[in-house]
Formats: C-alpha cells, sequence, structure tokens
C-alpha cells in the first residue's frame, strides 16, 4: 500500500510537467493580448509591449520556463537560499498574478474559490451516494418492477437533462415560487441546497445504474446462493453480502468523479452564482487570462490524481484482496 | 459496514465544518449587485464601471460633481483658484481630512497619485488623461525612455543599486518637468500645459483620486525591479484589512466574485458623509440569476441589466405590470467602424478608404428601423458621435440621415455602378464591388444588428456581405491589426468636454481602431487644443464633429446607449413614496451614481418629499 502511494506520488510531477506542456502551447494559442482589457482605454502602445514583457508574454520559452520555476517552488526554494538583493516570492508555489482581475494573484483565486467548490462537490457526491445506492439497490431487488422502472427514468433525467436546465427549474420553483432560500447571496447552509442537489443528480443517475448491474450480477452469484441456503435473512444477505460488493465498480467511478464535483461545475456554479472555482475554466479562456488558466488546470490535474490514489486506496481497504 | 460509515461519518462532519465557517451576516442597509467582481480598487489603474462607482464611495478627490448637472463642488480641496490664463490652478485642502488609519490626506498624496498615474510602470489605462498637466507627457516618455536603456544594458549593470539610481533620477526629472507641486501639506498647485476648460471635471474623474502614499510605498507590496529598473507593484494594499482610504466609507470585507462590504468611513468629516450605515455589493455574473435575485428581494438595485429579452421586460412595464426596471440614455454610442486604410489587411485595395462609399454606406442605413425593430429596447437612434445635449455649450451638427436614394447617388458618383448590367457595381477598371464583411462579437445582440445593416446595403446599394463573429479577445485583436471591412463598435465618454469623443479619430490615437488619418481634422484639432476661448473652442470642435459625421464617416453612429438597471423608482406614480424605493440615484447621461447619497425608502418615509425638495 505504502509503495503504490509513493509510487503514485513519484509519478505526479511528470504527469504535471506534461498538462503544463500541452495547456501552455493551447493557452499561448489563444488570439489577443493577455494583458489588455477588451473594453476599456488602451494605453499607449509602449507601455503594453513593457508590461508583456514583463511577464515574459515576448518570448513563449522564456514565458514557459519563468514560469514553470515558480509555479513549482524552485524559484522560491533559490532565492530563499540566496537570500540577498530581492526578497523571496510570496508564495512557494507561486501561480502569478491575474490579468483581468489586477488585484488578486491566481494563489488567492485557488484559495478564496477552490474551498467553496469542495465543500459543494463534497456534499453534493454524499448526497448522490445516498440516492444512487438506493435507487440502485431499490431497482435490483425488484428487477423491472415500477421501482426499477422509476429509478431509471430517474437517472435518464439526471443523465440527459444539463445541469442548466435542472438548476433554472429549481430556481424558479423554489426560491421565486415557493419563497423558499435565497438566490445570489452567497453563505450558510441555505444557499448550498439547490447547487448541491443540482449537481448531485446526474452523478447520482450514474451510480445507480453502476449499483443496479453490480446488484443483479452478485444477488445471481453462488456465494448469494450459499448465503441464503444457510438460512441468512434476506436482509442481512443483502446488505451484508451483495451490496457490499456491488459498491466496488461505484467507488472506482468516484476517483474522477470526485475530482470534477470538487474542481466545480462551470454551469452550477454560474446559475447559482456560486463562487467557486469552476467558472475559471471557462472565464479565464475567454479573456486569456494565462496565469489563471495554468494555474486553474494543474491545480485540477493534481486533484484527478490524487482522488483517483484516495480511491485505490480504499479499494484495498474495502476489498483486501486486490494489490495484496 | 461500520467502515463504510466511519468515512460517511467523517465526511459529514468535515461538511458541516465547512459550511458552518461560512455564514453571512445580517442584511446591510442597501445591497446592489453588480454584474461582474471589481477588476481593481487602485484608481490609477481602472476603468471599469463598478471599480469607479465604489472608488468614488471610498476616496475622496480634490472635487466632486454634483451628478446631476455636472458642475464641481469641494470635496478634499475646500476652495481652489485659476490664474487669469487658466493655465495655473491651486488647491486648498481641507483642514482635517485624514486616512482612514489617522494620517492626514496632504497635498503630497495627491502628487504622488498622480505621479503614479504618469508612470509607464503603473500601465494606467488613462495616463493620457494627465498630459493636460504641464511637462506630464514628456515625463512620460522620459521614464519609458530610460526603462528602455535600462532593459538595454548588460545583466552585471543590472542591480537593485542601478535601479534605485534610475528611480532617483526619474523622481528628480518629475520635479523638474511636471506642474504639479504640493506648496505645503495643504496646497496643491498644478500647472497646465494649455488652458483645458474642462480640467476641473477631470479632477472628479477616478485616475484623480488621491492614494495614501506610505501603504503604497509599503515594502511588502512596493519595489523596484533590479531586471527591468521599474516600479513593480503588488496590489495587495487594495485589499482590505490594509486598503487605506479617505472616501466616505470604508472597505470592510472583499470576497472574490462573491461580495464586497462597505462601511461608512468614521474618521471622515467632509461635505459627502454617507446615508447608509452598510452598503453591500454582490457579484452576479449571470444576468437571468441577477435579475431572480433582484425579483426574490436578495437586493435593492442591480446595477447593470444586460439580459437578452430586455424587450419583454420593458413592455411589462409600459403595460404597468412592472415598476422596477429601469433605463436611461447614456454618454455612449453604438456604432459601426469603417477600416479606413488604404489596404486591408490581406493586401486587397479596400473600397472604405474613400469618404464617399463610407456616407454612401451611411445613408443607406436606417437606424430608426434597427433601434424599433431589432434592438426593441427604446434606444435613440443616432446621426452622431458625441451623444447630443450631454455636453453644456456643444451644439452637435445634423448628421447623414437616412435616404437610400442619396445614397446610391454618392455610391455611383465614387465610381460605383453597374457597368455591365449582372446587378452587381463595378468600378472603372470593371472590378465589382467586393462582399462586404461585417465583424462582430459573438453574444449579445450584434449578430442581429450585422445581419439587419448588410440586408439594408444589400437592397439599398446592391452589394453583398457576409457577416461573421468572433469573441471578444479575437475581435479586439482584429481590430488591432485592422483585419476588417467593418466592425462593430461602441464607445462611452470619460468627462464633460467633446475631445472624449473626438480625440479617438486623432492619427494614431491609440483608441483610433479605424486607421481614420486625415490631416485636416488634425489641425482641427490642434486649433482646439490651442484656443484659449472657451466658446471659440466649442465651435472648433463643433466643426471636427460635423466634418466626422457629415463629410468623412470613419465610422457609422447607430444609436445612443440606453443604460438598464433595477430598482423600486423613489415614489410612484401618484407620487407616494414607495417602500423600499432607492433614493439618490442621477438619471443624467454621465451615470455617475455616488454611493454615499444613495438611501432606502422605508415604511412611512413622511420626509421623503421634503427631503427631495431641499
Amino acid at each position: 500500500m505504502i509503495g503504490l502511494i509513493v509510487r503514485r506520488l513519484a509519478l505526479l510531477p511528470v504527469l504535471l510537467l506534461v498538462v503544463y506542456t500541452i495547456t501552455f502551447m493551447l493557452a499561448w494559442a489563444l488570439p489577443g493580448s493577455a494583458v489588455m482589457s477588451d473594453e476599456g482605454r488602451a494605453p499607449p502602445e509602449s507601455v503594453r509591449l513593457a508590461i508583456e514583457a514583463r511577464y515574459g508574454l515576448d518570448d513563449p520559452w522564456r514565458f514557459y520556463t519563468g514560469y514553470l520555476l515558480s509555479v513549482s517552488g524552485i524559484r522560491w526554494a533559490t532565492e530563499t537560499i540566496k537570500g540577498a538583493g530581492g526578497r523571496p516570492p510570496e508564495y512557494v508555489l507561486d501561480f502569478g498574478p491575474s490579468f483581468r482581475y489586477e488585484d488578486w494573484s491566481v494563489n488567492e483565486l485557488i484559495g478564496q474559490t477552490l474551498p467553496v467548490s469542495m465543500t459543494i462537490g463534497f456534499a453534493a457526491l454524499l448526497l448522490a451516494l445516498v440516492i444512487g445506492l438506493a435507487a440502485g439497490a431499490a431497482g435490483a431487488l425488484r428487477p423491472n418492477s415500477w421501482l426499477d422502472a422509476g429509478a431509471l427514468a430517474l437517472a435518464l433525467v439526471g443523465i440527459s437533462l444539463p445541469t442548466f436546465v435542472i438548476g433554472s427549474v429549481l430556481l424558479i420553483v423554489f426560491p421565486v415560487w415557493l419563497g423558499w432560500g435565497s438566490i445570489g447571496d452567497w453563505g450558510g447552509p441555505g444557499s448550498m441546497i439547490l447547487p448541491v442537489v443540482t449537481l448531485s443528480l446526474p452523478f447520482a443517475a450514474y451510480i445507480a445504474r453502476l449499483t443496479r448491474m453490480g446488484m443483479i450480477e452478485v444477488l445471481g452469484s453462488d456465494y448469494v446462493r450459499t448465503a441464503r441456503a444457510k438460512g441468512l435473512s434476506e436482509r442481512v444477505v443483502f446488505a451484508k453480502h451483495a451490496l457490499k460488493n456491488a459498491f466496488l465498480p461505484v467507488l472506482s467511478y468516484l476517483g474522477p468523479a470526485a475530482a470534477f464535483a470538487m474542481t466545480g461545475s462551470f454551469v452550477v456554479e454560474r446559475v447559482f452564482n456560486v463562487p467557486g472555482l469552476g467558472q475559471h475554466f471557462v472565464d479565464a479562456v475567454r479573456s486569456k487570462d494565462l496565469f489563471v488558466i495554468m494555474g486553474v488546470t494543474l491545480v485540477f490535474s493534481a486533484m484527478l490524481v490524487v482522488f483517483n490514489l484516495a480511491v485505490d486506496v480504499l479499494y484495498r481497504w474495502v476489498d483486501p484482496r486486490i494489490g495484496s | 459496514m461500520g467502515r463504510v460509515v466511519v468515512v460517511v461519518l467523517v465526511l459529514l462532519g468535515m461538511l458541516a465544518a465547512a459550511m458552518a465557517g461560512d455564514r453571512r451576516g445580517p442584511r446591510p442597509d442597501l445591497v446592489y449587485i453588480q454584474p461582474a467582481d471589481v477588476n481593481t480598487l487602485d484608481p490609477q489603474r481602472m476603468s471599469h464601471h463598478q471599480d469607479m462607482l465604489i472608488c468614488y464611495a471610498i476616496f475622496e478627490p480634490l472635487v466632486v460633481w454634483d451628478n446631476e448637472t455636472f458642475e464641481v463642488q469641494p470635496a478634499l480641496a475646500e476652495r481652489w483658484e485659476s490664474s487669469s490664463d487658466g493655465l495655473t490652478w491651486t488647491f486648498y485642502l481641507r483642514e482635517g481630512a485624514c486616512w482612514s488609519n489617522g494620517d492626514p490626506v496632504s497635498a503630497e498624496d495627491v502628487r504622488f497619485a498622480w505621479q503614479r498615474a504618469l508612470l509607464p510602470d503603473t500601465a494606467a489605462d488613462y495616463t493620457a488623461l494627465f498630459f493636460r498637466i504641464r511637462g506630464g507627457e514628456s515625463f512620460f516618455r522620459f521614464r519609458s525612455a530610460q526603462l528602455e536603456e535600462y532593459a538595454k544594458r548588460p545583466d552585471r549593470e543590472r542591480t537593485a543599486d542601478a535601479a534605485r539610481a534610475m528611480w532617483t533620477d526619474a523622481q528628480r526629472a518629475f520635479s523638474e518637468m511636471v506642474g504639479i507641486q504640493a506648496l505645503d501639506e495643504r496646497t496643491l498647485r498644478v500647472t497646465l500645459e494649455r488652458p483645458t476648460p474642462y480640467f476641473l471635471d477631470l479632477c472628479a474623474f477616478a485616475s484623480f483620486h488621491p492614494v495614501h502614499r506610505a501603504t503604497v510605498t509599503d515594502p511588502r507590496w512596493w519595489s523596484l525591479e533590479p531586471e527591468t529598473g521599474r516600479v513593480r507593484e503588488r496590489f495587495g494594499w487594495t485589499k482590505p484589512p490594509h486598503l487605506v482610504c479617505n472616501g466616505p466609507y470604508i472597505v470592510a470585507d472583499w470576497r472574490f466574485k462573491r461580495r464586497i462590504d462597505l462601511q461608512r468611513n468614521a474618521l471622515y468629516d467632509g461635505p459627502h458623509r454617507g446615508i447608509c450605515d452598510r452598503i453591500r455589493a454582490l457579484t452576479i455574473t449571470d444576468d437571468n440569476t441577477g435579475l431572480l435575485a433582484f425579483e426574490t428581494g436578495a437586493a435593492d438595485w442591480h446595477t447593470d441589466l444586460r439580459v437578452a429579452f430586455m424587450g419583454d421586460l420593458l413592455d411589462q412595464k409600459r403595460r404597468g405590470e412592472r415598476d422596477d426596471i429601469q433605463f436611461m440614455p447614456v454618454f455612449g454610442t453604438a456604432f459601426w467602424s469603417f477600416n479606413c486604410e488604404d489596404r486591408l489587411a490581406d493586401g486587397r485595395p479596400n473600397p472604405f478608404r474613400d469618404p464617399a462609399v463610407r456616407r454612401a454606406f451611411a445613408r443607406a442605413v436606417d437606424k430608426q428601423l434597427i433601434v424599433n425593430a431589432v434592438m426593441r429596447r427604446g434606444e435613440q437612434a443616432t446621426n452622431v458621435f458625441i451623444p447630443p445635449g450631454s455636453i453644456p455649450g456643444f451644439r452637435s451638427p445634423a448628421g447623414l440621415s437616412f435616404d437610400p436614394e442619396a445614397a446610391r447617388a454618392e455610391l455611383a458618383a465614387a465610381g460605383w455602378v453597374d457597368r455591365d448590367g449582372d446587378g452587381r457595381r463595378e468600378n472603372e477598371r470593371g472590378e465589382p464591388f467586393p462582399t462586404v464583411e461585417l465583424l462582430y462579437t459573438t453574444g449579445g445582440y450584434h449578430k442581429d444588428v450585422a445581419l439587419a445593416l448588410g440586408g439594408m446595403w444589400e437592397r439599398h446599394l446592391g452589394v453583398r456581405f457576409t457577416a461573421s463573429g468572433r469573441d471578444p479577445k479575437a475581435f479586439k485583436d482584429a481590430l488591432r491589426r485592422r483585419d476588417y471591412m467593418l466592425a462593430r463598435g461602441a464607445w462611452y465618454g470619460d468627462y464633460g468636454d467633446p475631445t472624449t469623443f473626438l480625440d479617438v479619430h486623432r492619427t494614431g490615437d491609440g483608441n483610433n481602431d479605424r486607421g481614420y488619418s486625415n490631416p485636416k481634422y488634425d489641425e482641427l484639432m490642434r486649433r482646439a487644443d490651442h484656443e484659449p476661448d472657451a466658446a471659440a473652442r466649442m465651435r472648433l470642435l463643433e466643426e471636427a464633429e460635423r466634418m466626422t459625421m457629415e463629410e468623412e464617416l470613419p465610422l457609422l453612429p447607430l444609436f445612443q446607449f440606453n443604460w438598464y438597471s433595477l430598482y423600486r423608482p423613489e415614489r410612484d406614480a401618484a407620487g407616494r413614496p414607495v417602500e423600499g424605493g432607492v433614493r439618490g440615484l442621477s438619471t443624467h447621461p454621465r451615470n455617475v451614481q455616488y454611493l454615499w447619497k444613495l438611501q432606502l425608502v422605508e415604511a412611512g418615509d413622511a420626509g421623503a418629499s421634503a427631503e427631495a425638495r431641499r
């Protein structure tokens, strides 16, 4: 187990370097100037060129290596060791400034928005698990019954209806028609309920289908027949023997799902005005905010790797046969 | 199963902890919605509407506008005088004016802020406004040259000491060259390059607000970069708790893309004390969500509404079903730019280099139809660039109105006639008029307008057209490279003088996206620059507007922008106070709102009428 963790974490920098390089190439190719706002006044041309030079935007290679040094913490390390002269950078892993939101560093942006996205993502996954497992198990227990059909219908809706439709409908029904909850003013558990429900539905749908499939398969297996033959009650057979094994495919789905849910969804964040990280994926690309694009992508990739690792560790814990 | 329960319990615990730490306080006295977060609270660097709204509340400039008449009133400066030639201005600062940390506001703070605006290091959007001050432009060039020279030095000569020495030189040059002097703690003398009748008006603009020198130059944020020799500022000082301001409000909290909380500044003793104790700005980027948030009472005022179904909302208002959507014409014009270069970006000859062709295209556009049938939002169609009536003393010309007959004649006179009877126009060499390419930004109504324009030119002039959209970054880039034939455009004025519009037609101006260049126009503007008599100067500027709108047409004006916002009016049609209505909002086209003037109408508000009459 320790070996697995060490190996995966050792691989992380290599992976991030690859992601960094690809993101850099794509972001660099975006049209337009990164340092100029689309509206507003144009400062003199010499000023624009000077700012671009300041951030290494005049030379792709200089930008690539310069940002790599600061984002990886190497610049921090060398400048701390050198000591004399300038001050060491503010952050160990310095993601740079935001061009659009000039008063904020990308570190601050991520620091303020990532916790929000993670909270919502966490809650959405938990809710998805509860709904998904219950619906899946119910469907497996009585296949082709109205209960199964109902669960299937719910799953279809969850998967195929885009979140902006579900989100808008929820917004209209609850805060606008019924007067429950508020819109726009983020803070407190109340404002979290609707975005969490919206975000959880697609995940719940997948989990329900995975659980149902796994359950039906497991319920037909020899050891379940043995358990029944031993005279165990159907409840014990179901909860203790079948559900646990049917859960394994769900678990492997949870890794990427967790990373996706917790780094924020652009649509859910926009519709419910959640101050999360997801919007930066889209907004930053639109305004060619290079440091934000790179920083957010790196954080997302790192999270994806870490969550997959966590799932693998959990996997072994739940099912000791794997990896031993 | 026990293990799973443990995991779930741990996750639930973390969730509860996260929720508990994210609570919102009681509702402030006034909540407004801004559709985008503030880009910066640094007055010298800002250029967005939402930034300035807060700037005007937390910083106090020398003078402020009366935002209904746009005359200037004392603020930080309690009085001022100007020399008879209008070149020297002396401002006397209010005694007792202090920063939110207790330091007195000194003339030096103003001088420092204005110096920042002039430094190429700061990269301020509005640097050019400070070129009206004597030596401002020379200093900007001096420092730019200094930095360029420094960049060429070998590595070992680019040290912290060298950068410091160069900075000392720049400081000395500033004192010698630039006409901004702090005569003593409370007296500021400004000398201008040439008479600038609107100089006081400029002094109320965001870029001219003072900043607290000691905070901005705190070594935590301010340093000289040995590699480039330039001043490097990290913008930590613009966020609470570091932000030090001198206006009626202070920033109590700023959560990114979430909210900004303002609190009345207890140390402010000037003439513009805020009425509300606490004001909150909510950032809601989605237009529909913003509207719903307003409708469910999350906010009292939505500052800038841009929903796609605006026409329906306005219909509802017309039918008396809602009273909360407001609009007013503002200090900005929607137009389409003609590429005025001799050749297009791909080397083809440009038919629009000929003013006659531009005039023909302008005359073939039925602007009223576009406003009524395409926009459907109550805008005012216009034939001129400067919104008529928005600048006292300036008379707008008539411009070119819709006249398809005249348009066809104009185009034929320019040599474009159908010579071979195939329905397309050719020039003398028999080359057909090229397909007109219209470039617009994706999102919003621009595509509809482009198609309407193209249709009109097809119908009235017999030319073919294509329209293509780009997203804002790519669009801006195409404009800069002049890689277009016709492109949509928008311009908002900054200060109350025609030059805030007319400057964009000057040869080489940074905002002259059309590449328009006409020595006659430049000469006219130069004469206006040096005209000491205010009335005679206005006549010159009127001629400049007439020339560009009736003869030259570097751009084709369509309509004056409307500004849409949501708030309940102060009183209803019968004149009774409306509970929850917002009092103190200006309806002047310049659209400058002062948060310190705002107040909600409370239930049984008898003082409403008395207050308004006062």
